[in-house]
C-alpha cells in the first residue's frame, strides 16, 4: 500500500481561541480524489487551508509524504496549490499571471508554451485572452485563469474550494473537466469541497461530511438542519411545506442538525402501510437517479416539499424497475435510526 | 489688477529667458525635494508595509502616532531640526544648517508620515485573497512581500505623490533649516514669499508658476507608468 500523500493527527484549528475545526486522524492516498461536503462554516475552507500550508494548525501536524511540514517549507511550497471560491487575480495580464507559479519556481525556460497549454486545457484561447488585463474578464473566465495558474504548475496536490460556486455552468464544467484531466494526466491528488454533492459522489473516491469543524462521516447521508417542534407523543417534527412533515426522534436541542443514513430510508411498495409500528413516513416525488460508483448501489433524491432526502435504493425496486423521475413515493424510516448532532 | 497681469507677463519672460535667480531657486527646490522623498520613500514604504500587513503589539497606538504626524505643521518641524542642527545642538558638528541636506532632513520628516501612513492603507485595503494566492502559488516569504507590494503599487504611488505635493510647497523647514540664502539655499517657496514681501509679485507669479509646472511634468510622468 502506497505511503498517504497526506496523514493529519490529532489537528485542531482555532480562530480567536474558538475551535474551528477539529480532525483526530485523516489520511489520503496519493492520485486520489477526496471530497468535502457541509455547510458553510463547517470547516471545508479552513481544513483546505491548512492542508495548502497557507495557515498553521493550532495544535496537531500535517504530514505530507510521511514528513512534518509547515507554510512555506520547501517540501511542499511547490507540490501544493489551492484554487479559492472567488475569482481572484493579480493586477496584471493574464499571461503574466498564469506564468507567475513558473516564474517564483525560478523557471527560467520559455513560459509561452506552459501558459498556452493550460489556457486551452480550461476552454481559453490563448490568443485571445494571453494579453488580456486581469480587469478584462468575465468572471466565470477570472476563475478559469485562476485555474490554468494552477494547471500550469503541474501540482501533486489540487486542492478546490467549491471552485465553481460563482461562475456559469459552462465555465463550471470546463473547471470540472480540467481538475480530472490533471488527476488522470499527472496523477494530481484531488481535494474537493463542493456543495454540489452529486458531482462529488460522482468522481470522488471517497466523501467526507464536515459538520461544525468536525468530520461527520463518509459517504451519501442526509443533514437536515432544525429548527424541530415537539409533538404529543415524544416525538418532534419539521414543516417541509405542502403540509407534509418530517417527523423524528426527539432531539437534544431543538436547533440540532438530524443525520440519515441513506440506508435506513425504504421506499414503500405498492400496498404497503405508510406506517408500523416504529415507523414513520413522508410522501416525496423522485428527481433524481444516480449510481455510487465506488459500490455500484443505486441511490434516489427523493423531493419532499423543501426538503431533498437521498435514498439508497433496493434490489426489489431495482428488479421491478418502479423507480422513475418524477415518480411519486412513499418513504419509511425509523425515528429511533436517526443520529443527532 | 494690472500688476498682476504684468507679474504673469514677467512671469513668461523669467522663465523663458533663462533667468539665473530663478532657475537657482528651481535647481535648489528639485535637489532638496528629491532627495527628501528618496528617503521618505526608502524609509516609509517598508514601514507602511509593517504597519498595514502584519499584526504586532501596540499596532493601533503607532497608527495613532503615524497619523498624529501627518499633521506636523512645519514651522515645528523646521523649529526641532534647527534645534538638533544648530552649533549647539546634538548635531551642530555636522554643519548642516543653512544647507540644502539641513533642508532635506527636515522634508524627510515631513513627508515620511504621510508615505507610511497612505502605504499602511494601501497595504490595508489589499484583497485578503492575495496572501492565499500568493502561497498556494509557491511564493516564498520574499516573494510574497514584494508581489503583496506590487499589488499595491498605485496605492503606495499615491502616498509617494501625496508627500511630494506636502514637500514641494513647504515653506517653514526651507526658511527657517535654510535660511534662504540667494544662490545657495532659497528654494521656490521661500523665494516667493520673499519676493511678495518685496512687492515683486512678477518673480513671485513666476516662480509659482514653475512650481505648479514641476508637479504638473512629476504627475504626468507618473500617469504614463500607471499606464503601463
Amino acid at each position: 500500500m502506497p505511503q498517504p500523500i497526506y496523514r493529519i493527527e490529532n489537528l485542531v484549528h482555532r480562530y480567536n481561541s474558538q475551535p474551528v475545526l477539529v480532525v483526530d486522524r485523516l489520511e489520503i492516498e496519493p492520485a486520489s480524489i477526496l471530497g468535502l461536503v457541509g455547510p458553510n462554516g463547517s470547516g471545508k475552507s479552513t481544513l483546505l487551508k491548512l492542508m495548502a500550508f497557507i495557515l498553521r494548525p493550532t495544535e496537531g501536524q500535517i504530514l505530507f509524504d510521511g514528513m512534518p511540514a509547515a507554510p512555506f517549507d520547501e517540501s511542499v511550497r511547490f507540490q501544493v496549490t489551492l484554487l479559492t471560491q472567488e475569482p481572484y487575480l493579480m493586477k496584471r495580464t493574464v499571461f503574466k499571471n498564469i506564468a507567475y507559479g513558473l516564474k517564483v519556481r525560478g523557471d527560467r525556460e520559455n513560459w509561452t508554451k506552459p501558459v498556452r497549454d493550460a489556457l486551452a486545457m480550461v476552454g481559453l484561447d490563448p490568443n485571445t485572452f494571453s494579453r488580456r488585463q486581469w480587469d478584462e474578464l468575465s468572471g466565470g473566465e477570472a476563475q478559469r485563469v485562476a485555474m490554468a495558474a494552477r494547471l500550469v504548475l503541474r501540482p501533486r496536490v489540487l486542492l478546490l474550494d467549491e471552485p465553481t460556486t460563482s461562475v456559469d455552468a459552462a465555465s463550471s464544467e470546463l473547471i470540472r473537466a480540467a481538475s480530472l484531466r490533471a488527476r488522470s494526466e499527472w496523477g494530481t491528488t484531488l481535494v474537493i469541497a463542493s456543495h454540489d454533492r452529486e458531482w462529488l459522489y460522482d468522481v470522488c473516491d471517497e466523501v467526507i461530511h464536515l459538520f461544525k469543524g468536525k468530520p461527520a462521516g463518509t459517504g451519501r447521508s442526509n443533514m437536515i438542519f432544525g429548527p424541530w417542534i415537539p409533538e404529543d407523543n415524544g416525538l418532534c417534527y419539521k414543516l417541509l411545506g405542502d403540509g407534509r412533515r418530517l417527523t423524528v426522534s426527539a432531539p437534544p436541542n431543538a436547533d440540532a442538525t438530524a443525520f440519515i443514513d441513506p440506508a435506513d430510508i425504504r421506499i414503500l411498495g405498492k400496498g404497503e402501510e405508510t406506517a408500523t409500528a416504529n415507523t414513520v413516513s413522508v410522501d416525496g416525488t423522485v428527481t433524481r437517479l444516480s449510481l455510487e460508483r465506488q459500490s455500484g448501489d443505486l441511490f434516489a433524491d427523493v423531493r419532499a416539499g423543501s426538503l431533498t432526502l437521498i435514498v439508497r435504493v433496493a434490489e426489489s425496486h431495482l428488479a421491478a424497475m418502479t423507480l422513475h423521475r418524477g415518480w411519486p413515493v412513499t418513504l419509511a424510516y425509523r425515528p429511533d435510526s436517526i443520529r443527532w448532532q | 489688477m494690472d500688476f498682476i497681469l504684468a507679474g504673469f507677463i514677467e512671469a513668461i519672460r523669467l522663465l523663458f529667458g533663462g533667468d539665473s535667480q530663478t532657475w537657482s531657486a528651481v535647481a535648489a527646490t528639485v535637489k532638496v525635494s528629491s532627495g527628501s522623498m528618496v528617503a521618505s520613500l526608502i524609509l516609509g514604504i517598508p514601514l507602511g508595509f509593517v504597519l498595514g500587513y502584519f499584526d504586532f503589539p501596540a499596532k493601533r497606538q503607532a497608527r495613532l502616532l503615524v497619523d498624529t504626524a501627518l499633521a506636523l505643521p512645519t514651522v515645528f518641524i523646521g523649529l526641532v531640526v534647527y534645534a538638533f542642527i544648530s552649533n549647539r545642538g546634538p548635531l551642530g558638528e555636522m554643519g548642516l544648517l543653512f544647507t540644502l541636506p539641513g533642508i532635506a532632513i527636515g522634508q524627510t520628516i515631513l513627508a515620511l508620515p504621510v508615505v507610511t501612513a497612505l502605504s499602511a492603507t494601501a497595504v490595508e485595503s489589499m484583497d485578503r485573497h492575495l496572501r492565499t494566492l500568493l502561497i498556494s502559488l509557491g511564493a516564498s516569504r520574499r516573494q510574497l512581500l514584494l508581489s503583496s507590494l506590487w499589488e499595491v503599487r498605485y496605492g503606495v504611488l499615491a502616498a509617494g505623490l501625496t508627500a511630494y505635493g506636502r514637500v514641494m510647497t513647504e515653506v517653514g523647514i526651507s526658511m527657517m533649516v535654510g535660511g534662504n540664502i540667494k544662490w545657495h539655499t532659497r528654494t521656490i517657496t521661500t523665494a516667493i514669499a520673499l519676493e511678495t514681501g518685496k512687492g515683486m509679485f512678477a518673480t513671485g507669479i513666476a516662480l509659482g508658476l514653475v512650481l505648479i509646472a514641476i508637479a504638473f511634468s512629476v504627475n504626468v510622468c507618473l500617469s504614463f507608468l500607471r499606464k503601463k
